[in-house]
Order: structure tokens, then C-alpha cells, then sequence
């Protein structure tokens, strides 16, 4: 505890000394330049709330001893439950609307026979094989000029879950922007990242991880 | 790889890793036993039985057993086993009259500090009486009771009295809650989807909570232990942050504003929502005020900024950020001020999170292409890595009492749950069942 005491006084000795050079202070320029864009929230302009922001429920604790009683020499009864009460999940429809959303989207996304893009091991670079690839996507958008496409970001199993999110993003920008050069409007291009969470190769092998480090052009179907 | 395998390469690590510090610093010693032993030498205890008196004949046994795991793993007492100092536990009787009266002296002279003895059975004869169990404390050799407990519920609950006796054992001789009774919220694989799962600290009772047929990811706890905060994808297509009431499983979405919004992390007195989000163009470090819903964009950089963590007081953060390549930790002040950078060894540190206590951060760091667990002081000063082998380790989440940490990892093959003491001397796999189990968080002590 000590140690971590020490830590926290030099922090804010050292906070002190470069109070000229706040980081926070400069991007509330950035973000916006009204009085409003500390918040930064107001361009969530897709979101239906306005904020972006839903309700918050107060989580802080009132510390106690956790229900514990202590010890008795005359223990008086104590009746035990299964602790932490947990809802009984609800088998909603949900679950069977997203996956046949998914295969429907699969289905249309084989049919335009889109081609994805591969990268190297920590990288977001498009290769001289992936430009192909997309050059080929650009021009199946092109013809096809109705057609929405997202652009998944896709990453091997190797790395932290987190860091995977930030990189899968890395990657379906990047393809995105190549097809936004090659002439593809951006409004009918949206990118996410499932980082490595949905993966078509499960081995532990450089051959899987290859396909699984991936930009992946999906149609959208439905809404 | 199995479990017995496991364990011995992780010892040889351990040995690895102290002479290692050794190397880099002369107070390698203190580093090794602060981590062992935070403030005191373990109380050895010894537990001489919870009897059966009545009902079926595992429950006496099923109590004690996991009595005994509970001990062995609060870090706070050395379990001692009687049998082989040769101390008939049978001896004990009903804890009064001469025979117990040798055994507890016996014990004290084997350098057995703390008795435990109990016994279970059937508040009735009808099939749906309750358990009754009582446990009974002794120490320094007297047979003078220092205290005792007794709990009533059904046989389901069974383990919940056995966790319940183990964590007033660590109340009584350190004054801390314990965390026999604490739970782990992780991810687990359901065909495509991942869904939330909730489970007592020890892998039993595996609980789901969400079911939408998509991805949860990264759940963390709310201080109160009443909410878990995780990420969504809404229709699949928008990254969000969702909350979840654990008791009515009512969800919503807190954070939604385009983009990659990702690693929520509640600041401990729960009045902020630290978490990253590229809606503004890459992804940068925001603070939410919990109360007052502004706001507060605390990164500028071209990098990609993620997975705050927050220090015991909040004054402080530890995230990672891609700024100087690939991803390292950087520590700052809350609101935004006085980055500077944290790790220099390797060149892929990530998944930061502060020790309870403060005085560790636990991370994952790459070496050789293998992710393993590390830990580093605040002040840079001292480092340790944790696991060794192949695999990937990921997500560590501390217990609340700073001893132990809860990773996944692929060291068997599929990613599974683990839990290894803040030291890396022990590990324990928690997690048997499904193709993919991931991103463990460990519950606030009640």
C-alpha cells in the first residue's frame, strides 16, 4: 500500500508541474469548437437517442463486512441462498433472428462472390493481392449500385480480444477507404470490427490465422 | 497439455522469474514475498472434519471438500493435513469431553494455529428439509470455542454454507470479506454467438445471462455487483455499451455513438465510465460522468487508445495505446492529463488492469509470439512474468483481495478459464465444459 501511496503523490506532484499542457484541453477544440463539444457526444448522429448516452443506475457500494455476521459462540441460524440473484435468461426470438439474418447474408454475399481481403500478422497494409481483390469488389459495387456492403474486420486468434477490436477496425477502414479510391461512394460502405471473436479458421496453425486475418465484404440485407 | 504438466512447467517458470528480478534489482527478495505473503506468515489452519449426522451421505464430505479448497485458495491460511501429523480427526467427537481436548492440544503442538470441525444434517425427514450445518472454531491449542456458525438452506446450497464458514474464517483472522463467495462473469461460446455467463468463483454453478444469438464481449463488473457492463453489437452493425441487471436481466445501451465502442471500465466508487470509442475517427479514451452524462474526451491521438483501467483511489489510469507501434501501456491522471508511458520490454503489451491493492498491474505481454501474463509496478520498477509455455493468455481480472488473478487461455488447446495466484506459484483450470470460454472478470467481494 505504501508503494502504491508514493506512486500517487509523485503522480500529482508531476500533474502539477505540466498543468500548462492539459491533453483534455486541447481536444474539446478538436472535437468540435462550440461550448457543447467537451461532451463530444453530440455527433452520434446515427444513434436514436440524441446523447448517445442511455440511463445510468448508481453502482456505487456502501461498505459493510458483505453480510457477514462474525463468528458466535451461540451461532443463532443463518439461512443461506444462492447468493448473487440471477435472472432466468429469456430465450428470446432474438437469438434466431440474428442467425438467420446471418445466413441470409452470407447467402447474398457468396452470391455476389465478393472477395476478401488477407493482411499480414499485426498489420492493416493492403497487399498487392488485396488491391486486386478489391479492384474486383469495386467493380461488382459499380454495377450493382443498390447494394449496400459492410466491411468486416477480422483478425487471428493471436493477441488480446481487446486490441484485436481496435486492429479488425484498423483493417476494414483501410479496405474501405481503397474502395472509396478505386470510386465506390462512401455512404453505401459501413465498417465493423468483430476483432478475432468470429473467425472461419479454428486451428492453431500460421495457415488458419492467414484466413482469418481478414477484411470481409458482407452485403447488407434486410435493414 | 495437461493439467499436471502444466503446473510443473509453471513452477519452473516461477523460479525462472526470481532470479530473473534478482538480475535487475537488489530488492528482488521483497518483490518475491510481497507478492507471497501481502502482510502477514499464512495461519496454518487444519479442518478435522464436517461430519455427516443425517441426510445423505456425501453432504458432510461435499461440504468439507470444498471448505478446504476455499481455505487452501484465501492465500490467508496454510492448510494443514492432520491425518498425516498424525492427528485422528475422528478423535474430535462433538468437540467436547477428553478425546477433543488431546486433539486440539496435539494440534498446537504440530504448530496447527486454527481447528475447524463441523457437522451437517437434515432439519427434518420430509424430502424437502433443509441442510443444517454448523462449523465450530478453536485455535492456539485451547478448547475454549472462539466461535461457531450455523446455516440453514436447501441441499442446492450446500456449497454456498461451505463458501459462506470460509469467508468468516478470513473475516475473523484478518478482518477482510474473503472471496469464497465471489462470482466470475465471462464469455462462452453458443454455436456463433457469444453470450454472457455468470459462475461462482470456483467454475461451479455456470449461470447464462444473455441470449441475443450475437457478440457480448468483455463484461465488467459494477462496483454494487448488481449490473455487468459489457460491449454489443446492435443488429449485428454498431458497436455499443450495454448494461445488464443481473437480478431481472433488464439490459439497455449506456454508450452509443458510432463507431468501435469498446472495454467499459467503471471507476471504483462508480461515478465514472471510462471506455474507448472511435466515433470521432480512431480510437480514443473517453470519461463518462455516471451523474451528469457529459462527456469527457480524455485522448488525442492519431493511435489507437483502449482499455482503461483504473487505479484503487480513481486518481489514475493505465490504458494501452499503439502511439509509439505496437500496443504498450501508458499511464495517466483521470481526467486525461500527465501520459507517460509505462512499459518498455517487448513490443505488445495490452490488457491492462490495476491491482485492487495498487501495486501491481497485471497486463498481457508478448515474448517469442507467445501472449503470456505479466505484471509491472506502477513506478515501472518492477516487473514479472507470470506464465510461461504456449498459448494465448488473455483478459486478466484480479479477485478482490488482490491475491489472485483470472485469465483465459489456450494453453489447452481451447481457450478455457484459469486462475493463478498474483505470484504465478499456483494455477487452477475453472472452466471444462463448451468449445470457448473468455474474457473473465472477477466480482467486487460482497
Amino acid at each position: 500500500m505504501n508503494n502504491a501511496l508514493s506512486t500517487c503523490g509523485l503522480a500529482l506532484v508531476m500533474s502539477v508541474a505540466l498543468i500548462g499542457m492539459p491533453a483534455c484541453a486541447k481536444k474539446s477544440v478538436q472535437s468540435g469548437g462550440d461550448s457543447q463539444s467537451t461532451q463530444g457526444t453530440a455527433k452520434g448522429g446515427t444513434d436514436s437517442s440524441k446523447s448517445g448516452v442511455g440511463s445510468f443506475p448508481d453502482t456505487s457500494v456502501q461498505s459493510g463486512s458483505g453480510g457477514l455476521r462474525g463468528l458466535d459462540k451461540n451461532p443463532s441460524e443463518e439461512r443461506v441462498g444462492g447468493g448473487t440473484m440471477l435472472a432466468k435468461v429469456d430465450p428470446s426470438s432474438s437469438a434466431e433472428r440474428q442467425m438467420a439474418e446471418v445466413r441470409a447474408e452470407q447467402a447474398a454475399s457468396a452470391a455476389a462472390g465478393l472477395r476478401d481481403v488477407f493482411f499480414g500478422y499485426d498489420s492493416w497494409t493492403i497487399s498487392e493481392d488485396g488491391r486486386q481483390a478489391l479492384t474486383r469488389d469495386a467493380d461488382w459495387m459499380k454495377s450493382n449500385s443498390n447494394a449496400l456492403v459492410k466491411v468486416e474486420g477480422h483478425c487471428d486468434e493471436r493477441g488480446t480480444s481487446a486490441y484485436n477490436l481496435v486492429l479488425g477496425e484498423k483493417r476494414a477502414k483501410a479496405a474501405r477507404n481503397y474502395l472509396v479510391e478505386l470510386g465506390v461512394s462512401a455512404n453505401r460502405l459501413s465498417v465493423v470490427s468483430y476483432g478475432k471473436e468470429r473467425q472461419i479458421c479454428n486451428e492453431h496453425a500460421e495457415s488458419c490465422y492467414q484466413q482469418n486475418r481478414r477484411g470481409h465484404l458482407a452485403i447488407k440485407t434486410g435493414k | 497439455m495437461t493439467r499436471v504438466k502444466l503446473i510443473g512447467a509453471w513452477l519452473g517458470g516461477t523460479l525462472l522469474i526470481a532470479g530473473v528480478v534478482g538480475i535487475l534489482e537488489s530488492g528482488a527478495a521483497d518483490v518475491f514475498l510481497e507478492a507471497t505473503r501481502p502482510d502477514f506468515q499464512k495461519i496454518t489452519l487444519g479442518v478435522m472434519g464436517i461430519q455427516t449426522a443425517g441426510g445423505p451421505d456425501w453432504l458432510g464430505g461435499r461440504i468439507e471438500e470444498v471448505l478446504k479448497k476455499d481455505v487452501k485458495r484465501s492465500l490467508v491460511f496454510d492448510l494443514v493435513d492432520l491425518p498425516s501429523l498424525g492427528i485422528q480427526t475422528s478423535d474430535i467427537g462433538n468437540g467436547v469431553g477428553t478425546g477433543s481436548k488431546v486433539v486440539f492440544k496435539q494440534a498446537a503442538e504440530k504448530g496447527v494455529s486454527v481447528v475447524v470441525w463441523g457437522k451437517a444434517g437434515m432439519k427434518g425427514s420430509d424430502k424437502e428439509a433443509d441442510v443444517n450445518m454448523e462449523g465450530f472454531v478453536y485455535d492456539n491449542g485451547s478448547d475454549e470455542l472462539v466461535g461457531g456458525k450455523r446455516y440453514v438452506g436447501s441441499t442446492s446450497v450446500v456449497r454456498m454454507m461451505a463458501h459462506r464458514f470460509a469467508d468468516e474464517l478470513v473475516f475473523r483472522y484478518t478482518g477482510e470479506p474473503g472471496i469464497a463467495r465471489t462470482k466470475i462473469a465471462y464469455v462462452a461460446e453458443q454455436g456463433a454467438a457469444r453470450e454472457l455467463f455468470v459462475m461462482d468463483y470456483d467454475g461451479y454453478d455456470a449461470r447464462q445471462l444473455t441470449a441475443d444469438g450475437f457478440l457480448n464481449l468483455m463484461p465488467q463488473w459494477s462496483p454494487d455487483r448488481r449490473f455487468l457492463i459489457f460491449t454489443a453489437y446492435r443488429n449485428r452493425n454498431t458497436q455499443d455499451i450495454d448494461m445488464i441487471e443481473l437480478a431481472t436481466g433488464k439490459r439497455w445501451t449506456v454508450i452509443s455513438l458510432g463507431g468501435l465502442n469498446i472495454t467499459p471500465s467503471l471507476s471504483p466508487d462508480g461515478n465514472f465510465l471510462a471506455f474507448a470509442s472511435s466515433h470521432e475517427g480512431n480510437s480514443e479514451l473517453y470519461r463518462l460522468d455516471t451523474r451528469t452524462k457529459v462527456i469527457q474526451r480524455l485522448t488525442v491521438n492519431p493511435s489507437g487508445d483502449l482499455s482503461p483501467s483504473w487505479s484503487p483511489n480513481g486518481r489514475e489510469m493505465v490504458f494501452v495505446s499503439d502511439r509509439s507501434g505496437g500496443p504498450q501501456l501508458f499511464l495517466m491522471s483521470s481526467d486525461g492529463s500527465n501520459v507517460r508511458r509505462l512499459t518498455f520490454e517487448g513490443d505488445y503489451n495490452a490488457a491492462p488492469v490495476w491491482s485492487p491493492r495498487g501495486n501491481w498491474i497485471a497486463y498481457v505481454c508478448r515474448t517469442h509470439r507467445e501472449y503470456k501474463l505479466c505484471v509491472i509496478s506502477p513506478d515501472g520498477q518492477k516487473r514479472l512474468q507470470l506464465t510461461t509455455g504456449s498459448g494465448v493468455d488473455d483478459s486478466p481480472s484480479w479477485s478482490p483481495d488482490g491475491r489472485h488473478l483470472v485469465f483465459s487461455s489456450t494453453s489447452d488447446g481451447k481457450s478455457q478459464i484459469y486462475m493463478i495466484d498474483a505470484d504465478g506459484k499456483d494455477i487452477e483450470r475453472l472452466t471444462f465444459q463448451g468449445t470457448h470460454n473468455s474474457a473473465p472478470s472477477w466480482s467486487p467481494a460482497s
